[in-house]
């Protein structure tokens, strides 16, 4: 079972989108701010972070920079959900480490299969690791 | 104890009628003063009073309502299966639950599932628009239309437009020429989001003004919005009267790079509102009109400065390099330093062999301001 950080301002964004991906079997913690967020990440390990760019304390840009900056958190996959669409802030996301981009309003199917697809390559990157060593 | 209270103010009265002029007038601004804080007061409470009403409830119900449409949309068991969304039922003992025939819950359930709309498209939004017409909240809708209230009209529109029900012409072109700037706004909008066919059938009966904040707020509707069918917008560039309409015409039709309403634009450029030549000029330079260029170069030494301006600016977008002669004239020998500033960057945007020549020829024989301009205009950080 995956574990998911999903960090989002918006109440009832949050909320579906937790719905949502529990509704698939995954486990699905949520963060309100970028605070919020920070703290949860230091306490345990995710397999995917699902967020939102425009949020209080921390955007999600810092986030993404966070999490490829810190050793140890560097395979996470990361979406990034956001109604910002200009060009700048999403190659932005991108230069930082965002392994994808979902632009408001999303579709529910086409989140879950990113997600899939995402934890599917995390997978078989540490099966080639482990074949390697 | 009535009649005592009324002796006390008789008595009262006497005393006062007996006290000088001006101490009158002071006692009774007092009065006024004591009496409209005690109103204002009372105002602010109660407003407050029903806020936090209102709080309450949204706290009770809120939860309520989420969880439904959970339920009835996001955790439906028929989604992703290719089903076709006319199929797929509501639970209705859900939907028909007493709080939902409450009108503040109806509303509250409204502005929820606009959210979840502006949130969530796909099967999810089709399926959250269709419990809005499952539970009737459409007619709801459709109903404060029908108020006087313009507020309430603006909300209803709003609704109807997010939920992407279709309104009748009927109902809503009245609306879009509505005296009222607030609701003509959100009716126009509304127009061009939801008709599918002619989507700018309003310019046609427009009598009321398209306000510059409008314009903007219109203008990033029309090109976000898919599917929109656009018209050839030298139409109302030759027939319609007002004003407004037509320079948003003209911006439209330089966006969408309609070239062949270059003769229509260019019929504007013997309108007698200069400002209106200006719009003109602008819309020929962006749609680079080559043929436009010789009339322009005619009609300049007639303009007055903002023409010139944007003849100069134009010269510069056509950029075919006909006129460079025209525009080295206007650099060294205008006294007005707009234009000079102007004729320069049109010589740097013709970014040829020729213009990069001219150049180097001007920076020699001009003198030093005008140099500073061509370094200034050279600079590729100030955009043109």
């Amino acid at each position: 079972m995956s574990n998911i950080l999903v960090i989002e301002d918006d109440d009832i964004m949050l909320k579906a989108i937790r719905n949502i991906l529990g509704k698939d079997g995954y486990v699905v913690i949520t963060a309100k701010d970028g605070k919020e967020a920070f703290e949860k990440l230091e306490n345990a390990d995710y397999d995917v972070v699902v967020t939102d760019l425009m949020m209080p304390y921390a955007n999600g840009l810092e986030v993404v920079s966070r999490l490829r900056s810190d050793e140890t958190k560097r395979n996470v996959g990361i979406i990034v959900i956001s109604s910002v669409g200009n060009e700048e802030t999403i190659t932005e996301a991108f230069r930082l480490g965002a392994d994808d981009y979902l632009k408001k309003p999303i579709m529910a199917g086409e989140l879950l299969i990113r997600i899939r697809k995402l934890l599917s390559n995390k997978n078989s990157t540490s099966q080639l690791v482990t074949k390697k060593k | 104890m009535w009649k005592d209270l009324a002796d006390l103010l008789f008595q009262a009265y006497e005393q006062y009628s007996l006290l000088p002029l001006f101490i009158e007038i002071a006692l009774a601004f007092i009065f006024l003063a004591i009496l409209s804080t005690l109103i204002a007061y009372s105002a602010i409470l109660y407003k407050r009073y029903r806020a936090y009403v209102y709080e309450k409830r949204l706290a009770f119900i809120s939860p309520k309502i989420e969880d439904m449409i959970t339920e009835q949309v996001l955790l439906n068991p028929n989604l992703g299966y290719d089903i076709p969304l006319e199929s797929i039922e509501f639970d209705i003992n859900a939907l028909s639950d007493k709080i939902y025939r409450k009108a503040f819950v109806r509303q509250m359930l409204i502005d929820t599932l606009i959210q979840y709309r502006k949130n969530f498209r796909g099967e999810v939004g089709e399926l959250l628009r269709k419990l809005y017409i499952d539970m009737g909240l459409d007619k709801d809708s459709f109903a404060k239309m029908k108020t006087l209230r313009w507020e309430r009209k603006i909300k209803a529109v709003v609704e109807l437009t997010q939920m992407d029900i279709p309104i009748s012409d009927v109902t809503i072109l009245p609306l879009t020429n509505s005296s009222n700037p607030a609701l003509r706004a959100a009716a126009r909008n509304a127009y061009i989001q939801l008709s599918k066919n002619e989507p700018f059938k309003f310019f046609d009966i427009a009598t009321e003004p398209l306000l510059p904040w409008d314009q903007l707020e219109m203008f990033k509707i029309i090109t976000t919005t898919k599917d929109i069918a656009i018209p050839n917008f030298s139409r109302w560039v030759s027939y319609s009267t007002n004003k407004s309409i037509v320079s948003f015409c003209l911006e439209l039709i330089a966006h969408y790079d309609q070239q062949s309403a270059i003769p229509a634009v260019m019929e504007l450029l013997s309108n007698k509102d200069h400002y209106f030549r200006a719009d003109a000029i602008k819309c020929l330079g962006k749609l680079s009109a080559e043929v436009a260029e010789d009339k322009l170069v005619k009609i300049y030494n007639n303009q007055p400065l903002n023409c010139q301006i944007e003849i100069l600016k134009a010269l510069g977008r056509i950029a075919s390099g006909k006129h460079l002669e025209f525009l080295k004239s206007e650099f060294l020998y205008s006294s007005n330093f707009d234009i000079r500033m102007n004729a320069a960057r049109s010589i740097i945007k013709h970014n040829t062999q020729n213009s990069r020549l001219m150049l180097e020829e001007l920076m020699e024989m001009t003198h030093e301001e005008n140099q500073l301009i061509i370094k200034h205009c050279l600079n590729p950080l100030i955009k043109y």
